[in-house]
């Protein structure tokens, strides 16, 4: 394994291959490449002065074209210097084996001199999200990354941490009316900062724009306050990707101004700070022999069902913590 | 006598398969047809059996009343390797030897509209087909055969425009006018979409294309086929028999509504389709097969309410299988490819190319063309094959299975009426799902051994002496097609092209224009395929699908295979040593379409436990280097079937060497000459992997290959 400080001298250098590897280090499952990984960021500035999009959305709506077309556009208006994409695939809960195929859909992209893409395996951890994505960021923006996409499948609670990542989450739709899109889960469209019904062509493009009105009417019935801004697009026909880009600036413009920016990044941070406590403790909870043994015997009691399972956890907490 | 019945020989049967500890007097077939052990007049009963003619409809029994008796089936060979004039020498002597029909195969550059020259596609010229850059490599090409009693079929489908144009110039040129020229031009462009994948424009110009072409053909060139509509290639890409019959059918039907829209009359044009279909190993469902192309063809082309029968009539062509052959012990092949050609002429076919005994490996060398041909002389003239009309007919067996395979293939294109017709289907991707998981289930059953293929999973042969095969210098070739295109660049009159070309771009966006015939202006000024394609790229764009891929049908026929469950405890075991799993980029280079294999590996890979990543079509080795790099993977494997692994193998190291990147292995898949294995593996391949080779033992050479350096 390389020497840290020659790693972290590449990564400021922009060196692909220093990237790729360092990406590969901090999603390892093996405790030493952890550790390196732990130093690798410290010895690694923070970079304050980027855009981190979040992209999500179910499979087949679009998500990788969308984000190819979206960035090949700000690159074009000169609205970004270097753009890097993160995108995550489910693993196999079988196998534990993936296919990885996001960049097929970003070719044009995944050709432009100042990008980088990387798609990951999730590993069937925090919910779709993989588990290094948060420190991948930090990783390109430290080599100058200024604008970061993170792209994920939407199956439900992973958009919670996703939305968590980054400074604006953009949730991709697929035009639908009636009832299916009832069936939409209000938390999650909560979440998003701004809300876009994709394939809005051909055939489809009358029902994405019904879709836009009734999401638009759903969000007024709602208290005063934010609303996420509802608009088409037709990646197929590469038509409202400038529109919705302007509405990202437009957001992010907005977000600094009135000081939310980096108030909703030092939130993110004690958000992440929990979930990787809990982490943590879980992981240390499997490998500790003391906790083991301290354990053992309680989880024995509640497969017989001798004890509740309320109280034993709660038992368990206190032998713990004494 | 006593009469006997069916009960009789049941009770009797199936005390014999007790004795054996067998169950069932049915098994299915890959289509999910049960294949009974007997049939008898039952059978005929409970399909409604109706006797019927050839030359009469439904057309069952064949397309002609008298079929082969006075008139044998078109002995046509497909093929076209390197330069013009090395070709012209090929088919010259083919026909010298009783070949009754050319067939031409262009090279991949070609097929995708790029002419020789072009930075993308080095590695393909002259490889897997004849590089034509413009009309005077077609003169070259058919210099010395009469057009005019030749028949010329050829395989293009992307560039058609401007290859059919060059043809039709070249033919002029050599003094023969366009109405005498027979022939097809395979103009399909929808399985392009769906397995093969040298489409260049997005679907709906393309389909504009294919009408232009038919519209123009059917009023200029009444002997010519003005399309080929194809189920070979689906077969290839891992299509079941009924799958195969349903979506060539389906694409038929496509073509005829887009055609008839236009406002073109169905008579004007429909005797002028021609269907391909591909003869795999299952020998009663392939004659079924095409059977049942007619019946069901007829039964469709009843909508459009043809006067002229010729309009329901299903002509073919039909290639012997290429998934069939393996490269080992390959003399097998021969016997394959009877077998397969025995099946096309007992159901009927109007013309058969035979496969060489080598093709696993290359393209056929003059002595596995040889025997190719006379494989069909054999049937036709030693035999007593082409004496009957439908020797099969009123077969309880064949009869049945027919019928049957029409109603699979319904079922199949009712789910493709569901989906607004074939065009959005496949933009949907549901043919291209099917039959992938067909083909994921195939490679199963060929894998875990449930199917047999002799010298490769059963009865293997210790190694013997490497054939001699044909190797095509893409170094010279390459050189003169630059040589060539400069000369005609030079001695052009550059104006005029260039005049040809903006009208044949303003064609493009007005739907009126026939394009075809601009296009032949164009050739005829000598503007070149390239230049040709990218006046209409200009306007419609170049189309790339995404692809799909299927999960886990490999895994679960495989489970518990020993070797599957060896190689997964071994990807289990590199996962907790190195703290995650073996990564593989599965990339295809050049412009080779051909992504079945690359889909399985890919596919069984993960079921196996690697991450896959899968590398777009048509990737040159720099693209593919900077995604190995950036995903930072183990090992790139190529998957090469279109012979330009000598060009682009050396590339892709040399480059991830510039690029530092000495750790990514690479290993090679796919159509390999044996003989190619020496230089490959002295360039830095890590290991080769010829067809066949179970994906267990490719993931345990892989694994052995990246072990051994950490």
């Amino acid at each position: 394994m390389m020497d840290i400080q020659t790693l972290a001298q590449q990564i400021l250098a922009s060196d692909r291959k220093a990237l790729a590897q360092a990406i590969t280090l901090i999603e390892s499952s093996l405790p030493i490449h952890r550790l390196k990984a732990e130093e690798l960021l410290g010895v690694l500035p923070h970079s304050q002065d980027t855009v981190r999009i979040g992209i999500s959305g179910i499979p087949g709506v679009g998500k990788s074209t969308f984000i190819s077309q979206l960035g090949s556009w700000l690159l074009s208006k000169k609205k970004a210097r270097k753009i890097a994409v993160l995108t995550v695939d489910p693993s196999s809960p079988l196998e534990g084996g993936s296919i990885l195929a996001d960049k097929l859909r970003m070719q044009e992209l995944a050709r432009h001199p100042d990008v980088f893409i990387r798609p990951s395996p999730n590993l069937g951890t925090l919910g779709g999200l993989a588990r290094g994505t948060r420190e991948s960021i930090q990783v390109l923006e430290a080599a100058g990354f200024e604008t970061i996409f993170v792209e994920t499948v939407g199956v439900g609670q992973s958009e919670v941490h996703v939305a968590s990542l980054v400074d604006a989450f953009v949730l991709l739709q697929m035009p639908s009316t009636g009832d299916e899109w009832q069936t939409l889960k209000k938390g999650i469209l909560e979440l998003a900062d701004l809300i876009v019904v994709n394939k809005a062509d051909g055939e489809l493009k009358q029902e994405a724009l019904r879709m836009k009105k009734m999401l638009e009417l759903s969000f007024s019935y709602h208290e005063e306050g934010f609303h996420p801004a509802v608009l088409t697009c037709s990646s197929l026909e590469n038509e409202g990707v400038g529109n919705i880009g302007e509405q990202v600036e437009h957001f992010i413009a907005r977000q600094k101004s009135n000081h939310q920016f980096l108030e909703r990044r030092k939130m993110q941070n004690q958000f992440w700070f929990e979930e990787e406590l809990v982490w943590c403790l879980k992981e240390e909870m499997g490998h500790n022999p003391h906790v083991k043994k301290l354990i053992d015997p309680l989880r024995n009691k509640v497969r017989k069902g001798s004890l509740g399972i309320s109280a034993a956890a709660r038992r368990a907490v206190e032998l713990l913590l004494h | 006598m006593k009469t006997f019945w069916r009960s009789d020989w049941e009770s009797l049967a199936k005390d014999e398969l007790r004795r054996e500890g067998a169950e069932s007097l049915s098994r299915e077939s890959q289509e999910g047809i049960p294949i009974q052990a007997l049939y008898s007049q039952d059978d005929l009963d409970a399909i409604g059996f109706v006797e019927s003619f050839p030359g009469l409809p439904p057309y069952t029994r064949g397309p002609r009343a008298s079929m082969y008796f006075n008139r044998p089936w078109t002995i046509r060979q497909y093929a076209g390797f390197s330069t013009a004039r090395e070709s012209n020498t090929f088919y010259r002597q083919c026909l010298a030897a009783g070949q009754k029909g050319l067939s031409v195969a262009f090279d991949l550059a070609t097929h995708r509209g790029y002419d020789s020259d072009h930075p993308r596609v080095p590695g393909d010229v002259g490889k897997a087909g004849v590089a034509i850059d413009s009309v005077e490599d077609m003169k070259i090409l058919f210099d010395g055969i009469p057009l005019d009693k030749m028949s010329v079929s050829m395989t293009m489908n992307g560039a058609v425009l401007p290859v059919l144009a060059s043809f039709i110039v070249a033919a002029e040129e050599q003094g023969v006018p366009q109405e005498k020229l027979t022939g097809t031009i395979q103009n399909d462009i929808l399985k392009e979409y769906m397995v093969r994948n040298t489409y260049i424009f997005p679907p709906e110009p393309s389909m504009r294309i294919v009408a232009d072409v038919i519209a123009y053909t059917s009023q200029h060139m009444r002997k010519f086929n003005n399309i080929s509509i194809s189920g070979y290639h689906m077969q290839e890409a891992g299509a079941d028999s009924a799958i195969e019959l349903a979506y060539t059918i389906g694409d038929g039907i496509e073509y005829v509504r887009l055609v008839t829209e236009r406002g073109l009359d169905i008579d004007h044009f429909a005797p002028r389709l021609s269907f391909f279909f591909g003869i795999g190993m299952n020998f009663l469902m392939e004659i079924a097969k095409l059977r049942a192309a007619r019946t069901l063809w007829y039964e469709k082309m009843q909508v459009f309410h043809p006067k002229d029968p010729r309009s329901s009539i299903l002509r073919t062509h039909c290639q012997t299988s290429g998934y069939s052959l393996a490269e080992q012990d390959p003399y097998n092949n021969v016997v394959r490819t009877t077998i397969e050609a025995m099946a096309a002429v007992l159901g009927g076919t109007q013309s058969l190319h035979t496969n060489a005994l080598d093709e696993a490996l290359a393209l056929p060398s003059e002595f596995s063309a040889r025997i190719a041909r006379n494989t069909q002389l054999i049937l036709m003239e030693e035999s007593d094959l082409s004496f009957c009309v439908d020797p099969f007919g009123g077969s309880y067996m064949m009869e049945t299975l027919t019928r049957q395979l029409i109603d699979k293939a319904k079922m199949l294109l009712k789910e493709i009426d569901e989906a607004g017709g074939m065009t959005k289907a496949i933009l949907a991707g549901i043919p291209k799902l099917h039959i992938e998981e067909a083909a994921a289930r195939k490679q199963a059953k060929i894998d875990n051994g449930t199917n047999t293929i002799v010298g490769v999973n059963k009865y293997t042969a210790p190694t013997d002496k490497a054939l001699k095969i044909l190797d095509i210098n893409n170094k010279e070739v390459l050189q003169a097609q630059k040589a060539s295109l400069e000369t005609l660049r030079r001695t052009r009159d550059e104006k005029k092209v260039q005049n040809a070309l903006m009208q044949l771009s303003a064609g493009a966006s007005d739907p009126h224009a026939n394009l075809l015939q601009l296009t032949m202006e164009a050739m005829r000024a000598r503007a070149t395929v390239g230049e040709a394609t990218e006046a209409l790229v200009k306007v419609f764009g170049r189309y790339q699908a995404s692809s799909y891929s299927v999960k886990s049908v490999y895994g679960k026929f495989m489970k518990d295979n020993p070797q599957f469950k060896e190689a997964h405890r071994r990807v289990d075991a590199f996962n907790r040593k190195h703290g995650r799993r073996p990564r593989i980029l599965v990339a295809k280079l050049g412009q080779d379409g051909h992504d079945r294999g690359a889909k399985v590996i890919a596919s069984g890979l993960a079921d196996l436990g690697f991450d896959v990543d899968i590398g777009p079509l048509f990737q040159i080795p720099e693209e593919a280097v900077r995604q190995a790099i950036e995903n930072d993977v183990h090992v790139i494997g190529v998957s090469s079937q279109a012979g330009s692994h000598k060009t682009l193998i050396p590339q892709l190291i040399d480059c991830l060497k510039k690029e530092g990147a000495h750790q990514i292995k690479t290993v090679v898949g796919g159509v390999i000459p044996p003989h190619d294995y020496e230089f490959l593996l002295s360039q830095g391949v890590g290991a080769i992997f010829g067809p066949g080779t179970p994906i267990p033992e490719c993931a345990l050479a892989i694994l052995n290959l990246l072990e051994n350096q950490t």
